[in-house]
């Protein structure tokens, strides 16, 4: 909320006490001050000026030639791009020589060939509140050629968050109260803000009935006859303008003066358009409201109207309809104020996507002793204002929510939640200033009983006492301390510290870790090269935004294919990308979505960066792909085995004794090539569960070995289709206690068939032997080896060279 | 004889300082030192001299053959010094570096782990929770009312069953009441959080947060303030100002939001918002009595406190990032600006 401080002035003393001290008190009880506007401080040169004419420019279609009267007896010409205005409006004119904002001066000129003698300003150029989507439209009032500095004085604006347990501070009255409580300082009460002693009756059911006493338990009908509607007198208009609002009329504006200054909606009907007395009741399905602001609604029942016979002439603490208000020609008023219910008006103004000033202060709770005062300070000055005689009574239905029941202090909680020895007589001055007023009086107790003032609802509990004590008591005055009892470690500081091991691995081998929104379009359903779980749903929002987040990601290949796509287009000659999180799919079986937590890995182009050194390193292929996802667990054994069928080629599924870690393999270069890619990618996709379960296993120190080891080659001829695999299975399947190791050294294909039958593959396998107690002897080898070579032989279709 | 070795000796030491290179060198070596050089020459010739002059001249030999063996030796050793800083001087240091492929964690996951580190120093256990969540465990149980701003359509992402995308992480906190089997509970849950937002410079629709939670039976308001100030302390430097200012938020009371006063070299220093905390409300610790149906958590017996930051904006502002989409684009040349 912006409070104009000369409106405030109205109820304190703050003159000549400094801003930022305001803000600040303000500020530290939780009453933030977003920011500190000056407003009519460079208005030197700035005049009212009457729109005389307003032609077309020749040459540009978004300006116009103005002739104003600024009130120096010529006509001035005014080149203007603004669309609000119509002839006959007075608006600010800025002549030759103003000075606006920072320095922007204004000169006489020329627009597209147009003599252009000043600006028409909008309130923004002006520094003044109000919206900036045009010019600022004056009072009708306003004398041509009076300086903008009489209508508008020097002011400072704080914007204030109010935050929404505080209704009670959408209004000066409040303000100025949460302040003097803050200050001490006394508040004023001048003649304006005066309210005349509150009468009511019961309204007889033909003038005010309500029917929808769930949404509206009490409303309020007061008639003013004999009104005259007409510009308000300068003060209103001056209020209005610091607030920023565009004064109306009389009328209207007296409402919206009463609204800002004491928080309470009214609304004023024309009489002579109510058919009858007026009905608070339910919408009826699909019944049409055309609001003010010129929209129709279509209601539902869930929506308050208030009625007379025929039709709905207001939509109920929102908005008025647009046949119903007063106008030039009211003669007649009918002055409402009423109380609705905050969860009704919450949902009327998300139904409708319509909100007001009315709308904002209902859905949040107004002060139920300040529904017939705001009628009776706006009778009284409409009659001041506008003429017209007053029926002798309000009109009123329903009944007022009652005030709720009294909150007790206790004072020891009170201390122990604080952490602070306040003593019971603070406490109770702080509780004293906001108003709030301690039941028997019996001091030096240490529970109290306290009545809470009507304009404070949202005090009903005891920590709610407790909140106001710490918050104007202030947390600066509270000591810091760090008492605390020890957490015992769970699973996820476990997976966390595996995530970090696994995260730093990844980045020693040139990886960089992504984050990407978990959310994915449609079309990135297709980039999901990798089924983790085929036969699992996927996990569909109700409510996307757009098209581009509308599932939760059932792998993290999608994302991590786009961030490989972002980084080609950067010209990446190598991408090395990984990414840990969620993944979200409904299980098959239960529909229900499960997340999971997986890595996924992303390379390829060259494995080394290009330099001098090496100016055209090696590409990254296969190999590189699995000897990193062997990198992530050293010392266990991974299996990689072949996969068809899979979207991805090259496909495998990787294990770890004997359970699917997840899968690996190449993009299918038709993909990679359409992210530009020039050289082929490689992806996996790995469940980070089992890499917790293998990072928890305890490590064991194995005795280092102290004889020599001793190495025998074996070169063989293959078929070239005979999987590694299996010679590895026949070394490790060796019950030959000497023999520690096998290990693939070459590998040699000769596609021409030259040096080696096509359909052969050469392999060179290094093994070596070694005696945990002894030293060995050539003949001890010699003789193992010789055991294994012939079991190759015989096991398998090898020839040894 | 004993002349002709000690001429040998002064003739080999003065030739062997002319000797420019290695070749040269050994072949002064076979001169001398070679089975027909000139000191074994000398040497054959002892056998002829009288049993009395042989120790004498043998002594002789020996120094002279250690004298010559010494200088060559030396020589050999000066030759190899003068090759290896030749060969070292030939070598532009001025060419770069090999570089070597270097990677990163993300900037979210680094500014994170501070805080993590810096709470787990003070005694905080991790937790989790899922990120697809009930409305219970979203709003209910945080004591936010049924038609609260943020709980509907427009601003929470939903799906069909009525489940939604949690909308801050502190689910967790009511997640981790439910199943604990008892106090002190001392935990921070770090995880993405998501609202039904376009994404622009200041704006995701997904997001980090850290939660923390601490309940036991005399957790105080002074200990809130003296952990998160210690907290801000750890990130932004020793001398970091840190202050309190009231707020409101459903699911603590009182409440406040945490500004630090930002100091940047040339700039003005500046207040900003960096956290929400407060004293866990009664209603929070009712509703998850009710789920739990024992009375752990009986607001009469237990007080708590809650905190809780948006990751990003602190690795914002730890890094000078003007634009937040820059942490979700995963451009190269901005993630090793980290490294």
């Amino acid at each position: 909320m912006k409070v104009s401080l000369n409106w405030l002035q109205d109820h304190l003393d703050i003159k000549g006490h400094p801003v930022s001290e305001i803000a600040e008190t303000l500020t530290f009880a939780g009453v933030e001050v977003e920011d500190i506007a000056e407003s009519g401080r460079n208005l030197e040169k700035v005049v009212v000026a009457r729109v005389l004419s307003s032609d077309p420019h020749p040459d540009a279609d978004r300006l116009s030639i103005c002739q104003v009267d600024d009130g120096s007896g010529a006509p001035r010409q005014i080149v203007c791009g603004a669309k609000n205005y119509r002839v006959g409006d007075k608006v600010p004119l800025a002549l030759p020589g103003a000075v606006l904002g920072e320095n922007f001066k204004i000169k006489k000129g020329k627009l597209r060939g147009q003599t252009s003698e000043g600006m028409m300003c909008s309130p923004g150029e002006l520094g003044l509140p109000g919206d900036d989507d045009g010019l600022l439209i004056l009072s009708t009032e306003a004398a041509e050629g009076t300086p903008l500095a009489e209508l508008f004085p020097p002011d400072t604006s704080l914007d204030l968050e109010i935050t929404p347990n505080r209704p009670d501070l959408l209004s000066y009255r409040g303000i100025a109260r949460e302040i003097s409580a803050l200050t001490d300082k006394p508040l004023l009460s001048p003649d304006s803000t005066r309210i005349p002693e509150v009468t009511a009756t019961p309204a007889p059911a033909d003038q005010v009935k309500i029917t929808a006493g769930g949404h509206c338990p009490f409303y309020s009908a007061r008639r003013i006859g004999g009104i005259s509607v007409k510009p308000s007198p300068q003060w209103l208009q001056d209020k209005l303008n610091a607030a920023g609002l565009r004064p109306i009329n009389n009328v209207v504006d007296i409402t919206n003066y009463v609204l800002l200054e004491t928080g309470q909606p009214l609304h004023a009907f024309d009489a002579a358009r109510i058919d009858g007395g007026l009905l608070v009741r339910l919408a009826r399905p699909g019944e049409k409201f055309l609001a003010l602001d010129g929209e129709e609604h279509s209601l539902g029942d869930e929506d308050v109207v208030i009625a007379d016979r025929k039709k709905a002439l207001a939509l109920g603490g929102v908005m008025g309809g647009e046949d119903s208000g007063v106008t030039a020609a009211t003669r007649d008023i009918v002055l409402e104020s009423a109380y609705f219910t905050p969860p009704c008006i919450r949902r009327t103004s998300r139904r409708h996507n319509l909100s007001s000033d009315s709308s904002y202060r209902f859905e949040r709770g107004v002060n139920p002793a300040g529904v017939l005062e705001a009628s009776s300070l706006a009778t009284r000055l409409i009659v001041e204002i506008a003429g017209g005689t007053p029926e002798a009574e309000t009109l009123a239905a329903g009944e007022l929510p009652a005030n709720p029941g009294d909150v007790e202090l206790h004072e020891e909680k009170a201390r122990a939640l604080l952490g602070v020895d306040l003593e019971g007589t603070v406490m109770h001055e702080i509780l004293a200033r906001l108003g709030l007023e301690k039941k028997g009086g019996d001091n030096g107790q240490p529970v109290s009983k306290w009545h809470i003032p009507s304009h404070r609802l949202d005090l009903l509990r005891h920590i709610d006492l407790v909140e106001e004590i710490a918050r104007v008591y202030g947390l600066e005055k509270i000591p810091a301390t760090t008492a605390a009892s020890i957490a015992e470690l769970g699973a996820d500081d476990h997976d966390y510290d595996a995530d970090a091991r696994l995260r730093a691995r990844l980045c020693n081998l040139g990886f960089f870790e992504t984050k990407t929104i978990k959310l994915i379009s449609e079309s990135q359903m297709e980039d999901q090269f990798i089924t983790l779980d085929p036969g699992a749903g996927q996990v569909r929002l109700k409510n996307p935004l757009s098209d581009e987040h509308a599932i939760l990601r059932p792998s993290l290949l999608p994302p991590l294919l786009e961030v490989a796509r972002r980084n080609l287009h950067q010209g990446a000659s190598s991408l090395r990308f990984f990414e840990m999180g969620t993944v979200f799919q409904t299980s098959p079986k239960e529909d229900t979505p499960c997340e999971e937590q997986y890595l996924a890995l992303l390379m390829g182009g060259e494995t080394a960066v290009a330099s001098w050194h090496d100016a055209r390193p090696r590409e990254t292929d296969f190999f590189d792909l699995r000897g990193v996802i062997e990198a992530l667990l050293p010392g266990k054994i991974l299996t990689f085995e072949r996969v068809d069928g899979g979207s991805l080629i090259l496909e495998v599924a990787v294990s770890l004794d004997g359970a699917g870690l997840g899968r690996a393999g190449q993009l299918p270069p038709a993909r990679a090539r359409a992210m530009d890619a020039s050289f082929p990618i490689f992806v996996a996709e790995l469940r980070l569960d089992l890499f917790y379960a293998a990072l928890r296993e305890p490590l064991q120190f194995e005795e280092l070995d102290r004889f020599p080891a001793m190495t025998r080659d074996i070169a063989m001829e293959v078929p070239a289709d005979l999987p590694n695999a299996t010679l590895n299975r026949f070394f490790e399947g060796r019950e030959e206690p000497l023999l520690v190791d096998a290990r693939l050294f070459d590998v040699f294909f000769d596609e021409s068939g030259k040096k080696l039958s096509a359909d052969k593959k050469s392999l060179a396998y290094s093994l070596t032997y070694r005696d945990k107690e002894s030293t060995l002897t050539a003949e001890t080898v010699d003789e193992a080896h010789a055991k294994i070579l012939d079991a190759l032989v015989k096991d398998l279709p090898v020839q040894v060279r | 004889m004993l002349e002709e070795l000690e001429a040998i000796q002064t003739e080999a030491l003065a030739e062997i300082a002319h000797i420019a290179d290695s070749p040269s060198l050994e072949q002064f070596r076979v001169d001398f030192l070679g089975k027909k050089g000139r000191l074994t020459a000398a040497s054959t010739r002892m056998r002829d001299l009288p049993k009395e002059e042989k120790p004498l001249v043998g002594k002789k030999l020996n120094e002279a053959r250690q004298a010559i063996t010494a200088a060559i030796d030396q020589k050999g050793a000066d030759f190899a010094a003068a090759a290896d800083s030749e060969a070292a001087a030939g070598v532009d240091v001025t060419l770069p570096g090999v570089p070597l492929p270097a990677g990163n964690a993300h900037p979210l996951t680094q500014s994170l782990d501070r805080i993590v580190q810096a709470l787990r120093h003070m005694g905080f256990a991790l937790a989790s929770g899922p990120e697809i969540e009930t409305e219970w465990h979203c709003f209910d149980a945080l004591n936010t009312p049924k038609d609260h701003p943020a709980r509907n359509e427009k601003d929470t992402y939903f799906f069909e069953d009525g489940t939604l995308l949690r909308a801050h992480t502190s689910t967790v906190q009511i997640r981790v009441m439910e199943s604990t089997p008892s106090i002190p509970l001392r935990i921070i849950a770090p995880g993405s959080a998501f609202r039904r937002d376009e994404i622009d410079a200041t704006h995701l629709n997904q997001f980090t947060q850290i939660e923390g939670l601490y309940v036991d039976r005399r957790v105080t308001l002074a200990d809130l303030k003296g952990t998160l100030e210690f907290l801000f302390r750890h990130i932004f430097g020793e001398n970091t100002q840190v202050r309190f200012r009231p707020h409101f938020f459903p699911f603590t009371e009182p409440s406040f939001e945490i500004d630090i006063k930002l100091q940047i070299a040339g700039k003005e220093d500046k207040w900003i918002e960096i956290a929400g905390c407060g004293m866990v409300d009664p209603a929070v610790f009712e509703a998850v009595s009710r789920t739990r149906g024992d009375d752990l958590f009986d607001p009469d017996k237990v007080t708590g406190y809650a905190f809780g930051m948006g990751v990003e904006r602190l690795a914002m502002i730890m890094w000078g990032i003007p634009d937040i989409r820059l942490l979700i684009e995963n451009d190269a040349r901005f993630l090793r600006q980290f490294g």
